[in-house]
């Protein structure tokens, strides 16, 4: 029984976590404090350990901080709610044989009063101790018992502000370890992010061509930008060769984003490519890839408007372009005026229907003649629906002002260069992707360094690739 | 900067149902206005008036939504008639060619109108 209570005791000694620490000015004061109102030698505060008893603060007691657990005093009065006194210690059966007592000191006066936790554990003790044997009054005893209860205070003011303390430490400790789970959990979406724009931009890649091919006696130029580095665009162009020296075109804007989007576009792309080479009637191919569209079923609602012409060289060093429209746009043809400005035609196949949506769908075609010097523009409305700073809609009536400024012959890179500086300029490009192209005739006194075919690549978030390539029309 | 967006359906009657939207008809949209009215075809209203006087903006996006809607409503048998179509929406349908295949009326009561007409007849 004895033994539970001395371990409940001592749990509550730890508890205040006071043994072996350094010296305090408030315990040491008490201890002054002790000694001149008592008028002894000596004075302490002690705290009772499982095998010693540890001095808190001595005063008249150099260099001891801690004795053994000997019976007589301390250890005694530690047992006991009352305040111990030994008026002489020579006379006491059990205090004669203690080492202060019997040893050098020759304690012959000792008083204690416990110090009681607020739930009733005795800690330890403030003692007074004399080498006379002394008496003391009752008032002197509540006196150290109420110096031992400055002792138990100045404990608790001490545990709590170790509560405090270990509990912003722990606040500290959990902040800490969140902050780190969020800079891992940062980092590792920066990692999921970049690998998506990495995959969206090669899949990208596979959806235009990766350079416009060198087409004798044309200027090429294109831009592509997707609205987002982590979404595949749906829009798409391409140029290729469809024999006899005529070359195809096609440029156009699949309805959504994404991986759906990037199947469409897939398929309207080879689709495309595959029709001409059957039949090169731009209305024929739009009619080949609207049979395609509906027939599949992965498709269904997927439908595009597109743009598709088809280059025949013209006598003149120009071409004549047959346009066919698919619920796309007008294209734009820019030609040089005799005042050195340029006029600027909308280029529309009326009836040209969305492809892919319906099955009656009717595609018609216009003639045009692409002379000299002129050019012809291609865009997906990411250019016509871009918002100025003011909000509004660029719209064709800001395209078509921004075509009638510039200066004549018209060249394809120019063309290109200007219209990406005036996206550039526009506040919200980031709403949808981009697609342009331009085609122009260069003048017989063009630069003599040829044909330059530019090809702004591509999807983000490569950098834009410029590729060069000079060709001679044979 | 974009307006609250809308999706309301102020009139059921029958087979006919009246589909208003309000705000900005775009591709973050798009999506809601075409599971409504695929909820309410699939619920008995294949006949849809969708009434635009209230939208402040449609893109391309709004177009596809459209278009995907008439498809179902086709699909049942059903019907997609436009009210109030604000002028972009009008030039693109015209760009598109869809304009031969969506019935326009100037407000939701004429096309209503017209659309009753239209699902009364066998």
């Amino acid at each position: 029984m004895a033994a539970v209570v001395e371990a409940a005791r001592m749990a509550a000694v730890r508890r205040y976590d006071i043994l072996d620490t350094p010296p305090d000015g408030a315990y040491d004061r008490v201890a002054a404090l002790a000694a001149r109102l008592f008028e002894v030698p000596v004075a302490t505060v002690t705290i009772v350990d499982e095998d010693r008893i540890w001095f808190k603060a001595t005063h008249g007691l150099e260099g001891v901080t801690e004795i053994g657990r000997d019976p007589g005093l301390c250890a005694s009065a530690v047992l006991s709610d009352d305040t111990t006194v030994i008026p002489d210690t020579l006379l006491d059966p059990v205090a004669c044989s203690n080492p202060l007592v019997a040893g050098p000191m020759g304690v012959r006066f000792y008083a204690a009063a416990p110090i009681i936790t607020a739930d009733g554990y005795r800690l330890g003790t403030v003692n007074v101790l004399d080498t006379r044997p002394r008496e003391i009054s009752e008032a002197d005893s509540a006196t150290l018992a109420d110096l031992a209860a400055v002792v138990r205070d100045q404990l608790e003011l001490r545990l709590s502000a170790l509560h405090v303390v270990r509990a912003e430490q722990e606040r500290r400790r959990v902040e800490q370890e969140k902050r780190q789970a969020e800079e891992e959990a940062r980092k590792r979406a920066e990692r999921d992010r970049a690998a998506i724009a990495a995959f969206a931009s090669t899949l990208q890649r596979t959806l235009v061509p990766p350079a416009l091919p060198a087409v004798p006696g044309l200027e090429l130029a294109c831009h592509y930008k997707t609205a987002s580095p982590q979404e595949v665009g749906g829009d798409f162009y391409d140029v290729f060769p469809v024999g006899g020296g005529r070359w195809a075109f096609f440029l156009g804007d699949v309805c959504g984003k994404g991986a759906e989007a990037a199947s469409v576009t897939s398929l309207t792309r080879y689709t495309l490519r595959a029709a001409a080479l059957v039949d090169a009637d731009p209305t024929a191919a739009l009619k080949a890839l609207n049979t395609a569209l509906l027939l599949d079923a992965a498709v269904g609602t997927r439908f595009c408007t597109a743009v598709f012409g088809l280059l025949d060289p013209a006598r003149d060093g120009g071409f004549t372009v047959t346009l066919a429209t698919g619920g796309h746009p007008p294209a734009y043809h820019l030609s040089p005026t005799g005042g050195g400005g340029v006029q600027v035609e909308a280029v529309r196949a009326k009836g040209g229907m969305l492809v892919g949506a319906i099955a009656e769908a009717a595609f018609v075609s216009r003639t045009l003649h692409l002379a000299p010097g002129q050019g012809l523009l291609l865009y997906t409305d990411g250019l016509t629906e871009a918002r100025t700073a003011d909000g509004h809609m660029l719209a064709d009536t800001g395209l078509t002002d921004f075509l009638a400024q510039r200066p004549a012959p018209v060249s394809a890179g120019a063309l290109i260069d200007d219209t990406v500086a005036l996206l550039d300029t526009l506040p919200d490009t980031e709403r949808d992707d981009v697609a342009l192209l331009a085609l122009s005739v260069p003048t017989p006194d063009a630069a003599p360094a040829g044909i330059t075919t530019t090809a702004h690549s591509a999807a983000a978030p490569t950098t834009d690739v410029s590729v060069g390539q000079e060709n001679r029309r044979p | 900067m974009t307006d609250a967006f809308h999706i309301d359906v102020p009139h059921t009657d029958g087979a006919l149902a009246v589909l208003a939207l309000s705000g900005e008809f775009d591709i973050t949209t798009a999506p809601a206005v075409r599971t409504r009215a695929l909820e309410l075809i699939a619920n008995g209203h294949p006949h849809l008036v969708a009434d635009l006087s209230d939208v402040t903006f449609c893109d391309s996006s709004g177009l596809g939504a459209l278009v995907g809607i008439w498809r179902c409503a086709k699909d049942a048998d059903g019907s997609l008639t436009l009210a109030a179509i604000p002028d972009r929406l009008d030039r693109l349908l015209s760009v598109t060619g869809m304009d031969t295949f969506l019935p326009a009326y100037p407000s939701a009561e004429a096309a209503l109108a017209a659309s009753q007409g239209n699902c009364t007849t066998p």
